[in-house]
């Protein structure tokens, strides 16, 4: 694009490869999140001081914070996502579930924010056991209490807003129906300064470790054309009920009934974008920088037709066999996979040092091919040209995974990997 | 490992699409960071006033103006001022005096060094009245003085109980004899209130010095004060240099008052709603 790029990087990332690849790069602080990476203040000051037009906040720390949005916004600085209002308005849980309803967007049935035991107990009648608690302030599964029955509801009632109010200092909890089993399916949007929303297909996320996506697909093969289109439909009114701009997802629960509800809005680029890029031959990274820098976009639906099927396995640095412990240490042999529509996003080198202190994501291995069943078996072939050594990584539990006959049928749901013991 | 030069750098030019788009200028408004006077580290402005003003680093007390004090301690748009167009003048023709108001009006955006008026706190009626440290560093000239015997007064007659702020450099010099004759003044629409049988708190501030501790802030019936304030009549660097002795550690601090038995306690600028209130409804307080 020829874009002059700063980067910025803790103490413990002079090594990483984004501080070589970028024009010019600058520390601003030690290892520890809190001080480099979710440090509002420095990142702004490097920003103004290398006198960077935009930031692009990735995905993760501070890709979904208003306040920082909003920071970027004061100092005239384009913070590239939605506007910090947007943002805020996502972010509460229950007013998103509001303004999804009144734009008609479908739901789960559930209630308002509830204020007392009695009111908690009248609302799971009404809604009808099993019934799940929630954090208005919600995120990473903290404040969600499963209530089956009536006895259980007190204790989860205090426990999950004395948890929400020590995790986000806002205790007010609301109420949804518990549905179960059911399948993660989110639908990619685009939108430009212009009023114009793409919607570009869907991607199935279901197979997840504790609340953590691991393999994403696209499309889903578990919806019929007629449910794609309502659910193209809902999040296109999503998106324009809250006037969005950029790049954003919206994330619908599909439950065995084939009803799909609106479950959350991420008012950022996700992990799994590649599996969108690859069906839809969109670079999406490139298209939120352009859409940021006030460019219409030049694809619509009718002209960007969903290719063919991806698979995007999640790389971590963690050791399935001994609990996915993190693993950290030097990668003393690597090698990529490759050939045609074989794509491994990564920022690891041999002889790099994978650090403790983050993240255990090192890679995303993506392939492309006609069908599904071809994807899987181009994944197959593609995780064991993976050579990553010195480090544990997951490549084996992905293998295990693209072997099951349930994960090949597409019928698994979000429980797939907690009913299943792959070594 | 990597070295910053082992990338070559292509030479592609910004995109002809993207070049015809201007960005917006970079400006960065004034405040939007302050330091911390103790710690050194920055914080943005919106941080340290949702903290109440203390620096969520290291619990440093940054001075907070009346209007910012009023609306941490008072119910939501329960306050009523009173006098608000009561403004000094240069009674004695003290050199740049007029000057020095003006400077003060514009930094503070205030009319004098004392906000007063009725409020409630967590519901309980009072009457209150806030020093404003950026207005003379909080002065006692006869403004000050006659807005809050007025306050007073009125409370008096309504029967109401008086919560009061106090950060003032002490009495304001350009105004002379009669800014001191305000200690009398003001001492005496507070007996009149006391004798009533009405409350009095005071809060005391970093720093309350001069004529004002010298009356009315010492005449709270309940006396508080912030942790680690400056409280005294003269300040410490003059004492010291007419009595060439070295002072005690803490002398004339929050805590040293405490232990001797000048004030009543000291609180945290976050609880100090509710001790008021807790005051309040003790003493009798109407809701």
């Amino acid at each position: 694009m020829g874009v002059a790029t700063v980067a910025v990087f803790s103490e413990a990332d002079s090594n990483a490869m984004h501080v070589g690849l970028a024009d010019e790069s600058y520390c601003i602080g030690p290892a520890l999140l809190k001080n480099s990476y979710l440090n509002m203040s420095a990142i702004l000051t490097i920003a103004v001081a290398s006198k960077a037009e935009a930031i692009h906040p990735g995905y993760g720390l501070l890709s979904e914070n208003a306040k920082f949005a909003s920071l970027c916004e004061q100092c005239g600085i384009t913070f590239i996502g939605p506007s910090s209002d947007t943002i805020s308005k996502m972010g509460d849980k229950n007013e998103a579930r509001i303004t999804m309803k009144n734009a008609g967007v479908p739901v789960i049935p559930g209630s308002e924010i509830i204020k007392d035991l009695p009111q908690a107990k009248f609302e799971a009648l009404n809604i009808g056991y099993p019934v799940m608690l929630k954090a208005r302030a919600g995120g990473g599964g903290r404040g969600i209490r499963i209530v089956r029955n009536e006895s259980e509801l007190e204790l989860a009632f205090m426990s999950a807003t004395a948890e929400a109010r020590s995790a986000f200092g806002d205790g007010e909890v609301y109420m949804e129906k518990y549905l179960f089993p059911v399948k993660h399916i989110e639908v990619q949007v685009i939108c430009d300064k212009h009023g114009n929303i793409v919607c570009l297909g869907e991607r199935e996320c279901s197979v997840q470790r504790k609340n953590q996506k691991i393999i994403e697909e696209s499309p889903s093969s578990s919806i019929t054309p007629k449910i794609r289109k309502a659910m193209n439909e809902a999040a296109r009114k999503a998106a324009k009920s809250v006037n969005y701009e950029g790049v954003g997802t919206i994330e619908f629960l599909l439950d065995k009934d084939k009803n799909f509800y609106f479950m959350e809005m991420n008012t950022r680029l996700q992990v799994e974008h590649p599996v969108t890029e690859m069906v839809t031959g969109i670079d999406l990274v490139k298209w939120q920088i352009r859409a940021a820098a006030g460019l219409e976009l030049d694809f619509n639906e009718e002209n960007t037709p969903i290719r063919g099927h991806a698979i995007e396995c999640r790389i971590n640095a963690e050791d399935p066999m001994d609990g996915f412990r993190p693993s950290c240490g030097k990668i003393s042999l690597l090698h990529f996979p490759g050939g045609p529509w074989v794509r491994f996003d990564t920022a690891v080198y041999q002889d790099y040092v994978v650090p403790p202190f983050y993240d255990s994501l090192i890679g995303k291995l993506i392939v492309h091919a006609k069908t599904r069943e071809e994807a899987i078996r181009k994944m197959r072939a593609a995780l064991c040209e993976l050579v990553v050594e010195g480090i544990h990584t997951n490549t084996d539990l992905h293998l295990s995974i693209l072997s099951d006959i349930e994960f090949f049928s597409g019928a698994y749901t979000t429980d797939f990997l907690t009913r299943k013991d792959f070594k | 490992m990597f070295t910053k030069d082992l990338f070559k750098k292509p030479k592609n030019e910004l995109e002809s699409s993207s070049k015809d788009k201007k960005a917006p200028a970079v400006c960065i408004p004034e405040e939007l960071c302050i330091s911390c006077p103790s710690c050194k580290k920055p914080h943005f402005k919106t941080d340290v006033n949702e903290s109440s003003g203390i620096c969520p680093s290291c619990g440093h007390y940054f001075k907070i103006g009346a209007r910012a004090r009023i609306d941490i301690i008072a119910d939501k748009k329960s306050f009523i001022e009173h006098d608000k167009k009561l403004t000094s003048t240069n009674i004695i023709a003290f050199p740049e005096y007029d000057d020095k108001i003006d400077k003060a009006k514009k930094e503070s955006k205030e009319s004098e060094a004392v906000i007063t008026g009725v409020c409630s706190i967590s519901g309980y009626a009072c009457a209150i009245f806030v020093m404003e440290p950026r207005f003379i560093m909080g002065s006692m000239g006869r403004i000050v003085g006659e807005k809050i015997t007025r306050l007073f007064e009125f409370a008096t007659k309504k029967g109401l109980p008086v919560v009061g702020y106090t950060v003032s450099g002490g009495a304001r010099m350009q105004e002379g004899i009669l800014s001191l004759l305000q200690m009398a003044k003001v001492s005496g629409a507070v007996k009149n209130h006391s004798d009533a049988g009405n409350l009095y708190v005071t809060v005391l501030t970093n720093p309350t010095t001069g004529g004002v501790t010298a009356s009315f802030a010492m005449l709270g019936d309940i006396i508080i004060a912030e942790p680690n304030a400056l409280i005294g009549f003269a300040g410490p660097r003059v004492i010291e240099q007419t009595m060439r002795q070295k002072l005690p550690q803490n002398f004339q601090k929050a805590e040293y008052l405490l232990e001797t038995g000048f004030i009543d306690g000291i609180v945290d600028r976050r609880e100090q709603k509710e001790y008021l209130r807790k005051v309040l409804k003790i003493h009798g307080g109407k809701v």
